[in-house]
């Protein structure tokens, strides 16, 4: 039914709404950008962002302020950010979030697995991984040895459950594999996650799934560029991208025949979306790189996102530029730091 | 190249990788397991003094290819060439700082003994030179004088006795003895 976003949402999700809409006011602007750029020392940062939304949460740092502390802050109040909505969420909203922590969690579960192989105790490791990311039986995935025994184990109650029925082929957990098993999770998991926004139709079909269509492209292209002059084969190569993109089925197929960055920009100009993005890349160090640029479009389309109401895609939205300005201000930060500010304006700029 | 540049310049690319990949700190932290740039020490001879030089090698395969895969490989790659290359300068810095320790303790040994030879051992052979030569002097000196001494005396007792001689033949006590060659007959020929 075309009403039925306008009639129901605001039932269960309102406030919510309401709610991400006022903390994604209280993002940076062009204007706070250009006060920081303008910092000398880390102390004149911080002053700035207490002037902002962000207020005073260094206000309980020791001395000497280092880039990293400022860094876990924000990731601190991201996170109590994150929860909050979380915590007041009902379905299908609160699925909508379980799918959206599933990337950390594929992270940290890499993390935690390679970490009891080579024996590290539990602790240090919980410590590092990322907060958005936690489930509960993160302390009992040490006891594993193989990848059945930590998927019958461990993994079996947490939402990851099904994205190890691919890479159930993995016998050995070495470094090339932990790689590989990794970006097959990703590839499960972003599948899932797009067939499960594509069923909720409505609004919420229309805005996220052309961001993770994108998001499937991206890595397409990143895996693609960074795999070249690996070991890693074609035919492997290709199992790990995600099919849900645009570039499904052709694409890919031609992607993983492509044997350097030229045979790749002949391959997507086929597809209009990205050409000019490709066009846009800078050679070496004097333009843009690949990644930039994507980074650039996919803001783009975050910000777009908030344009239509009574849709799931705002939270996804909000978490992703929130993430984007965490990476421009821990960016500007270690510019000051180490005194380096040719390219101190290298940040994506959020629109 | 500059020490202090390099390491800025490999910071900096630290820094714009993890802009780029993310947090990548604890998946390089979790597959460390051998070194893949290892140091040998050589030995140089340089003014009589052995240096250690180090050169590095590579060994292995980069356990780390397949990181950032999917976000930041290039940023990565650049980081470990960055890296790679202050690893290289660093080793040099270390073979020179050992030189120059080496060589530092050697000129002090060196100069210790110099020191101890030129204000001790020299003085104390010049010396026991010194006492040697006035002694043979003090010797000659003595014989000398002794030899003096002797002559005089020989020559008073011989005054001496001249002057008794010419007394007693003054007083007729002491006439010459016969010279046998002065004589013109001689008694004991029978026959001339």
């Amino acid at each position: 039914m075309l009403g039925s976003a306008e009639l129901c949402f605001n039932v269960d999700h309102g406030y919510l709404e309401g709610l991400v809409r006022g903390c994604k006011a209280g993002l940076l602007t062009q204007q706070d950008y250009l006060n920081l750029v303008q910092c000398e020392t880390l102390e004149d940062l911080k002053v700035h962002l207490q002037t902002t939304d962000y207020g005073n949460f260094l206000a309980n740092q020791t001395n000497p302020l280092t880039v990293s502390k400022i860094d876990t802050e924000m990731r601190r109040k991201l996170c109590g950010e994150f929860e909050y909505f979380r915590n007041h969420s009902l379905e299908p909203l609160s699925t909508f979030f379980t799918y959206m922590t599933c990337g950390y969690m594929i992270d940290n579960v890499i993390l935690l697995v390679s970490g009891a192989l080579q024996k590290k105790s539990v602790r240090d490791l919980l410590g590092r991984c990322h907060p958005l990311g936690r489930f509960s039986e993160m302390e009992a995935v040490n006891i594993a040895d193989t990848p059945s025994d930590l998927f019958h184990a461990v993994l079996v109650e947490t939402p990851l459950a099904p994205f190890f029925q691919d890479c159930m082929s993995e016998n050995t957990l070495d470094e090339l594999n932990i790689e590989v098993l990794r970006n097959k999770l990703y590839k499960s998991y972003l599948e899932a996650f797009y067939n499960f926004c594509k069923d909720h139709g409505d609004v919420t079909a229309e805005i996220m799934c052309p961001i993770l269509e994108f998001e499937a492209d991206r890595r397409a292209f990143i895996i693609t560029l960074n795999s070249f002059g690996t070991e890693l084969s074609k035919d492997a190569r290709e199992a790990l991208y995600p099919t849900c993109g645009q570039l499904y089925p052709e694409g890919l197929r031609l992607l993983a025949q492509a044997e350097d960055f030229e045979q790749m920009k002949r391959v997507v100009d086929h597809y209009g979306v990205y050409k000019p993005l490709f066009e846009a890349v800078g050679d070496g160090s004097g333009g843009k790189s690949l990644e930039d640029v994507f980074y650039e479009h996919e803001v783009k389309m975050n910000v777009l996102a908030f344009t239509r109401q009574f849709h799931c895609g705002v939270f996804y939205a909000y978490t992703k530029l929130r993430e984007q300005e965490m990476r421009n201000i821990v960016w500007i930060a270690e510019c000051i730091s180490q005194r380096h500010r040719t390219k101190i304006n290298s940040y994506i700029p959020i629109p | 190249m500059l020490m202090g540049e390099v390491m800025r310049e490999a910071a900096f690319s630290l820094a714009e990788a993890k802009f780029t990949a993310g947090d990548f700190s604890t998946t390089v932290i979790q597959n460390v397991n051998k070194a893949q740039v290892k140091i040998r020490a050589k030995k140089d001879n340089v003014a009589g003094v052995t240096l250690p030089i180090f050169e590095h090698y590579h060994e292995g395969t980069d356990s780390y290819e397949l990181t950032g895969l999917a976000r930041g490989g290039e940023q990565l790659a650049k980081l470990k060439r960055n890296y790679a290359k202050a690893v290289e300068l660093l080793v040099e810095l270390a073979s020179l700082q050992t030189s120059f320790v080496t060589l530092d303790e050697a000129i002090k040994i060196t100069n210790r003994r110099v020191n101890a030879i030129e204000h001790v051992i020299i003085p104390r052979i010049e010396r026991t030179l010194a006492y040697i030569i006035a002694e043979l002097d003090e010797r000659e000196r003595e014989e000398f004088y002794r030899l003096k001494k002797i002559q005089e005396k020989k020559k008073i007792l011989k005054e001496k006795t001249e002057r008794e001689l010419e007394k007693r033949k003054v007083a007729g006590e002491v006439t010459e003895p016969a010279n046998l060659l002065a004589e013109e007959k001689d008694e004991d020929l029978l026959f001339e």
